[in-house]
């Protein structure tokens, strides 16, 4: 901790004199940052979203170039409210962005009161997008979707799924989707983090499980599971054999997003900055080349293209949320 | 699988590989020492700064992070009565009153060397049977990880204190406090009162801090003695060696290596139980039980031989079937993937040399415990009981708030620990074991959600609690364990 504050100030100390030294003109241009930027993750240190954002922040600090220094900032709890609310009432300087993980923060704001809406973000970049999957072990009798539809019509409510968060997870949220295409009733099982699910399913006191795409990959491959459908429009580079619901005949596309915000009002200058370090980061080979060694499904989404997505979110979760409230 | 042994050992013990053990260690020392700070987030911090570096180098950082983290805590917990980790509470039980009686060096020394053995044990056990005990951690679901739960419960209900009726009511408390947040089967809150901060619960180590540091420090205080510990009492060079006395430990290393890996494989026990479970089951076959909890040198060997065999334990399902045994064991397997390796059978297939390689530096890590901790942390950190109470006693506040306001960065947290430290100094002063509290904040919610889910997938139907072996297993223990003070009781009377 005191380590990275020192490295910190260095960089600020350092950043302030390459200010000084530059010429007139130039200084305006690199005026930002001027002191250290705080990334908030809403989530506590060591978990996927942590790591992530521990990875990109050293790229970013790269690509802003003039000594920009960038501290991760964890403030877990409340499912990620705590966080996003802090990023959200932040000073929108530029100084301050965060992590924000779609669908769930969408769907946050649809179940409860938050003290933030959507539309408190300005949005910088996607990084990530995990398509959802459903996934059976190996001997199960389920082949694809359509067994596993035939079962649920013939005994509803007998086909247990279990997901990986609580109730409202991202998960959860497509099988509600599942249900309403497919006409089915699914009895819910959330076991609050994906470790417990995956044993679960492994160790058979599961039939079905529903989780993310590079969270099972490795088990598929090794045969120990079966993917029943990839919850995508098509199929995934990182498992290109896997097929999609879509082509068995039931039009469920979903998954969860982690990308980069700020609170909304950054001055356009700095916010140009910072998708163009985004985008920077996310061409880097370096970085690729290891987020894809640790088989991290990256898709980026500029701002604009991040913001439609958003939006088209939100709408979907409100939608779902008038059919079946999930809580 | 002996060739890849052979093959990993010389870039084990290459110049850089040694190098990062040694850092990761001293690093795990200090880390585990501040309560707060734990090693899961010293790992995560790091895993970012290793992309460049080769696995193994990375590898060794976490192997020495992770076993000398586990016994920082016991440092803190045996001289400041502040368990570092909530894995080192049942070391606090006679590590502090051993200190507090001038034997510090030496309640170090056990917790060092057991410790040691322990971590030896667990990773000779990864290496030679990681895909097989595996298995079993596939054995349990929501019911058997019920039973589980109630297994642990009951044991540090029944067997901790001197007086079971005041272990319950502990225990209850502790569940009290873990029905606090939000619920993870229909998402609705509890006991939040609309305060953000507390729809995740309260965090452990709030109540860890709260309950162990401040009533010693409001003790003290009390006493405000204007001396420190005489240097003579400290008595380092003097105390007697363990290792000539290992006649007196051996069955409690033995049964609590035994106990550490086994909980150590299975997913979301791990850690704090272990210790004590293992302690329990020190005092149970002791022939003077009621000399724990009072300074017996037994206790720590137990807590502390028990927390080390976790360590690699948790390792195991965690390379082999991608499921972490612990919070710890979860950070190292994001360290794997970023350095491309994917955990799972074809680990030990793809990637021989840094599978077998990090093994043996869990191995490695966990003989230069002996050497690092036991030489040189131990000293250093032992010279704290030197101070004069009035200085040591805001010097505790100090590392305490730090250490809580570390976990969640909330002010709301500090809060919580100052109100359960008042709760903690009135248990103390009325005699209430306040271990058992730590346990229910920790086994209550697992119990709980662990029972629904199995419910739920059951669909209502209660049988799916007593549908397998291992569930009757664990309900035996249970019963065992409910049943022994009443059967030592009726042994007695049979005797007289």
């Amino acid at each position: 901790m005191t380590g990275l504050n020192r490295r910190r100030l260095i960089a600020a100390a350092g950043a302030a004199l390459a200010g000084s030294a530059l010429p007139r003109g130039a200084r305006a241009q690199a005026a930002y940052p001027t002191r250290p930027i705080s990334l908030i993750v809403a989530f506590a240190a060591g978990g996927g979203t942590d790591v992530a954002a521990r990875s990109i922040a050293r790229y970013m600090e790269k690509h802003l170039g003039g000594g920009a220094s960038i501290g991760v900032v964890n403030r877990p709890g409340a499912g990620g409210e705590i966080g996003w609310t802090a990023v959200a009432q932040a000073a929108p300087d530029g100084y301050t962005i965060g992590f924000i993980n779609a669908p769930a923060i969408a769907a946050m704001t649809v179940e409860k009161q938050t003290r933030f809406t959507m539309d408190s973000f300005d949005p910088i970049g996607n990084l990530v997008y995990d398509a959802g999957i459903l996934a059976v072990h190996k001997d199960s009798a389920f082949q694809n979707v359509a067994d596993m539809v035939a079962f649920a019509r013939a005994n509803p409510g007998a086909l247990t799924v279990g997901t990986t968060g609580g109730s409202g997870n991202s998960e959860h949220l497509a099988l509600l989707q599942l249900q309403r295409l497919a006409d089915i009733r699914i009895n819910h099982a959330p076991f609050g983090g994906t470790a417990p699910m995956r044993t679960a399913l492994l160790g058979r006191h599961i039939p079905v499980g529903a989780f993310n795409l590079s969270e099972g990959v490795e088990q598929v491959r090794e045969g120990q599971l079966r993917v029943l459908g990839v919850m995508a429009e098509q199929r995934q580079s990182i498992a290109p054999d896997l097929p999609t619901f879509r082509e068995q005949g039931i039009d469920l596309v979903a998954g969860s997003s982690r990308g980069i915000v700020g609170p909304r009002g950054i001055p356009a200058p700095i916010l140009a900055r910072l998708r163009e370090a985004v985008r920077a980061s996310m061409h880097d080979p370096e970085y690729v080349q290891a987020a894809q060694r640790a088989s991290i499904p990256l898709r980026y989404m500029d701002g604009t293209e991040y913001q439609a997505f958003i939006t088209r979110m939100t709408a979907e979760m409100r939608a779902i949320w008038q059919a079946t409230p999930w809580r | 699988m002996f060739d890849a042994l052979l093959h990993a050992l010389p870039a084990v013990l290459s110049f850089k590989s040694a190098l990062a053990m040694v850092v990761g260690m001293a690093a795990g020392l200090v880390v585990g020492a501040l309560p707060g700070l734990t090693v899961t987030m010293g790992i995560a911090v790091l895993i970012p700064l290793t992309f460049g570096l080769d696995p193994l180098v990375a590898l060794g950082v976490m192997a020495g992070m992770y076993n000398g983290g586990s016994y920082g805590g016991a440092i803190t917990a045996i001289l400041l009565r502040i368990p570092g980790t909530p894995a080192s509470v049942a070391t606090v039980l006679d590590g502090y009153p051993m200190a507090q009686r001038g034997e510090a060096g030496h309640a170090l020394q056990v917790a060092v060397v057991s410790g040691t053995i322990g971590s030896v044990i667990s990773a000779i056990a990864l290496i030679l049977l990681a895909p097989p005990l595996a298995q079993v951690s596939l054995l349990f679901g929501p019911a058997e990880y019920f039973w589980m739960a109630m297994f642990g419960l009951a044991t540090v209900s029944m067997l901790l204190g001197d007086d079971a009726l005041k272990g319950l009511v502990s225990v209850i408390i502790g569940l009290l406090i873990g029905t606090v947040g939000q619920d993870q089967l229909n998402g609705s809150e509890r006991f939040v009162f609309d305060i953000l901060d507390l729809v995740d619960g309260l965090n452990v180590v709030v109540l860890l801090t709260g309950l162990y540091a401040l009533p010693p420090v409001l003790l003290m205080a009390e006493r405000a003695a204007r001396r420190g510990m005489d240097k003579a009492l400290l008595r380092f060079d003097r105390a007697r060696s363990v290792l000539r006395e290992w006649r007196r430990y051996i069955r409690i290393w033995v049964r609590s290596s035994a106990i550490g890996i086994v909980i150590g494989i299975l997913p979301g026990a791990g850690g704090s139980m272990t210790s004590l479970i293992a302690y329990n089951d020190a005092k149970r076959i002791a022939k003077d039980p009621d000399s724990y909890g009072k300074g017996n040198p037994e206790g720590v060997a137990a807590s502390e031989c028990g927390n080390g065999a976790d360590n690699a334990a948790s390792m195991i399902p965690a390379l082999t079937l991608a499921v972490p045994g612990s919070g710890v064991a979860a950070v190292i397997l994001a360290g794997l993937l970023v350095h491309g390796m994917r955990p799972g059978p074809q680990l030990f297939r793809d990637n021989p040399d840094v599978v077998y390689g990090f093994m043996l530096q869990m191995l490695v890590t966990s003989l230069m415990l002996a050497v690092m901790g036991g030489l040189a942390a131990t000293r250093l950190f032992g010279q704290v009981l030197r101070l004069p109470p009035l200085m040591l006693t805001p010097f505790i506040v100090l590392l305490t708030v730090v250490g809580v306001y570390a976990v969640n960065a909330s002010v709301f947290d500090l809060w919580a620990m100052l109100a359960i430290g008042l709760l903690g100094y009135v248990m103390d002063r009325l005699d209430y074991p306040t271990a058992p509290a730590v346990l229910g904040l920790l086994l209550g919610p697992m119990a709980e959600s662990q029972v629904r889910l199995a419910l739920t997938i059951s669909r209502g139907d209660a049988t799916i609690l007593v549908a397998s072996w291992v569930s009757w297993i664990m309900i035996a223990a249970t019963l065992f364990v409910f049943l022994s003070p009443v059967w030592h009781a009726w042994r007695a009377r049979a005797a007289r």
